[in-house]
């Protein structure tokens, strides 16, 4: 760990290339997987703005600091941040598992939780099979960077029918000692035939260092199976966080993700859902809150492949100070994709004049018996409300939380699962009661 | 209890309070009457604090307090209320959440303690049956989906529920049905008290017909032109406002 987070003088591609060596050596099959992946990310480099699909997020920031892969780091016995959920919690600290700080309960038949490692003891094959078949295709640099650097995951398997009451908590914890590091974290799930899930990643990072995550998540979801994805993005104020997230659904197979965006300095997630089978759907809850000097972005991309399919997306974004917004929302309906209904939301609230939110709904629509509707609005905290809130005795700074919380109620509604949104509300309420404190 | 003297404000950019003078005791119900535009629904706001209006001379004492001092939260913990004309609907925010917050900020102010559960929701019950409003709207989003008829009768429950000093109702009867104009009338009626002043601002006699006042005031072009008890009301229904003006023009 020599370069810390600092400016450096070698090329961003000479780093990574150099951190991969020192990392990973030998001649296996991942090995050389990892070392594919790293050429392909090699070629292409990061992204840039004349990338459309990156037309609002500048990496620049990122690109010229110099990361090394992260060690596994000690822990603070005591994480206030974390959730208590019933069931099985897997914590990665810098992206690699903390099995003291696990707790890995009894599953029920048919369901297997697994670290990738302890799936790589066991299957080797099978991992690298599962990768190659997934992961090298894909276009994205950055995809594929964390298929060269991954230390460690999770992995969920439902067998078909298999019914998960509890929800699965995985916390990615960052420690100080993650200054100048990266982790690739990865997430697979793969639900059997009428399998049900919850899946809870939560994104955590409380020091003052600079870090990059780089985070993969994939479902793929069988016949009639369904899979509730919460994902809340917490990092530490100076890290950067890029998460890919993508969904393969088959026939009646449903999915849903609240994507809830309130840390890190740069905070991007990408989302893929792509409705394989008639009767699919797909659920994009998200909510982005960038205050001070925050760039957070929400980049979705549903496509719909078969007929009858079915989507609902909903994005809120509330910028203050500063900060600085960005959904991107593409929805695709094939040319034999009859019968779909899609509808689209993207709605914004400025709080100040130097925050922006840039909001672009893109529809590729192929097809002529389909029902897609969208729509976009950005604005400003309504005035005649506040006055009311007010002329009943609530502060002015009260009535501005109440009114932010308001707005965010429609995504924080969404989600079903009480600690979770028991804490996102609290988190939510601290977070623009202390920034209206700070404006006056 | 309230005193005004003198006063003048803009709303926004045009000035429609020229030199506007009244004199509220406790106790008392008062009725300003006044044709469109002369300046009733400026004189609420402008007493309420809200934003957009300016006062460009005279004074607003209110328990010996200079009122036009204090920012909006501040007069409704000293006991000020506003009856909005036009309720606003605030989605995500509940009802109760609303009343709770409002009246616990009055309280403190006032060196109490808050309310526990228990005791905030019997009072706020009882005051809903005064109402004739439904417990469901307690969970609704403040005047979210109501009609007409459902919000000024919230605008009252909220009235009830923080037992303001000073309550200005700003065109209350305006878009109620002879049935909503009654409960809203009785609620009003009986939040009548000797240390509690009300202010009506109206366009028509009719709500006078249920909230009987202790005076009338008839407001024109941005000044109290006439003022007498109920009965200058009655005459009013009856001849329009062009005699008083005329009067006053003499």
């Amino acid at each position: 760990m020599s370069a810390v987070g600092a400016k450096s003088t070698a090329s961003p591609i000479e780093r990574y290339k150099a951190a991969f060596d020192a990392r990973w050596q030998g001649n296996d099959e991942l090995t050389a997987l990892r070392r594919a992946a790293l050429d392909q990310f090699l070629s292409t480099g990061f992204p840039t703005q004349r990338d459309e699909a990156w037309k609002y997020t500048n990496l620049r920031r990122l690109e010229t600091r110099s990361f090394t892969p992260a060690d596994a780091s000690a822990l603070d016995a005591h994480q206030p941040d974390w959730l208590t959920t019933a069931g099985t919690r897997i914590v990665l600290v810098n992206g690699h598992w903390l099995p003291a700080l696990s707790s890995q309960t009894a599953q029920p038949p048919g369901v297997t939780v697994l670290t990738l490692k302890q799936w790589f003891q066991r299957e080797p094959a099978a991992v690298a099979a599962y990768l190659k078949e997934h992961d090298q295709l894909t276009g994205n640099a950055l995809e594929q960077l964390n298929l060269a650097f991954f230390e460690d995951g999770v992995v969920v398997n439902l067998a078909d029918n298999a019914v998960l009451d509890a929800p699965i908590y995985i916390v990615h914890q960052s420690t100080t000692g993650a200054a100048g590091c990266m982790s690739h974290p990865r997430v697979m799930v793969r639900a059997g035939r009428n399998s049900r899930a919850t899946i809870i990643e939560h994104y955590l990072g409380a020091n003052e260092a600079e870090y990059f995550t780089n985070a993969v998540t994939r479902f793929e979801i069988a016949a009639g199976g369904a899979i509730t994805h919460y994902r809340g993005q917490r990092e530490a104020p100076r890290a950067f966080h890029i998460g890919h997230i993508q969904t393969k659904l088959a026939k009646d197979a449903r999915y849903s993700i609240h994507d809830i965006q309130l840390g890190a300095s740069l905070g991007r997630t990408g989302i893929t859902a792509v409705l394989e089978g008639s009767g699919a759907d797909a659920a994009l809850f998200g909510l982005l809150t960038p205050m001070g000097t925050q760039h957070l972005d929400a980049h979705t991309r549903i496509d719909h492949i078969a007929p009858h399919t079915t989507s609902e997306e909903d994005y809120r974004g509330i910028a203050g100070g500063k900060g600085r917004g960005v959904f991107n929302g593409k929805i695709i309906v094939r040319p034999d994709a009859q019968k779909i209904d899609s509808r689209q939301s993207s709605r914004n609230l400025l709080l100040s004049p130097t925050a922006e939110i840039d909001t672009k709904p893109e529809l590729e629509i192929y097809a002529n018996d389909v029902k897609c509707s969208h729509g976009a609005t950005t604005g400003q905290l309504d005035a005649t409300a506040l006055f009311y809130l007010r002329s009943r005795g609530l502060s002015e700074s009260d009535a501005r939380a109440l009114l932010i919380r308001a707005f965010a109620e429609s995504i924080l509604s969404t989600i079903g699962l009480e600690p979770v949104r028991a804490a996102l509300e609290k988190q939510i309420d601290e977070r623009f009661k202390l920034a209206n404190e700070t404006k006056a | 209890m309230l005193t005004i003297k003198n006063l003048h404000a803009l709303a926004g950019e045009k000035q429609v309070l020229k030199g506007l003078d009244l004199e509220v005791g406790a106790g008392e119900v008062h009725a300003i009457m006044g044709p469109n535009g002369s300046g009733k629904s400026t004189l609420a706001q402008v007493l309420a604090g809200r934003e957009g209006y300016s006062v460009t001379d005279g004074s607003v004492t209110y328990k010996g307090k200079d009122l036009l001092a204090l920012p909006p939260e501040e007069r409704a913990r000293e006991g000020v209320f506003l009856a909005f004309q036009y309720p606003v609907e605030i989605p995500g925010v509940n009802n109760v959440y609303l009343l709770k917050a409002g009246l616990n900020a009055i309280r403190k102010h006032r060196g109490e303690s808050e309310m526990d559960a228990f005791e905030f929701l019997t009072l706020v019950r009882e005051k809903m049956n005064l109402m004739q409003m439904d417990e469901s709207f307690l969970n609704r989003g403040v005047n979210e989906g109501f009609s007409g008829g459902e919000k000024k009768r919230n605008e009252i429950l909220q009235m009830a529920v923080l037992e303001p000093a000073l309550a200005l109702l700003d065109e209350t009867d305006s878009g109620l049905d002879i049935d909503a104009l009654r409960v809203v009338a009785n609620g009003v009626n009986s939040l009548r008290r000797q240390d509690r002043a009300i202010v009506m601002v109206t366009h028509y006699q009719r709500l006078l017909d249920y909230i009987e006042p202790d005076k009338v005031h008839v407001l024109s072009d941005g000044k109290i032109i006439k003022s007498g008890d109920k009965s200058l009301a009655l005459e009013l229904e009856k001849r329009g406002y062009d005699w008083v003006k005329q009067e006053a023009a003499a």
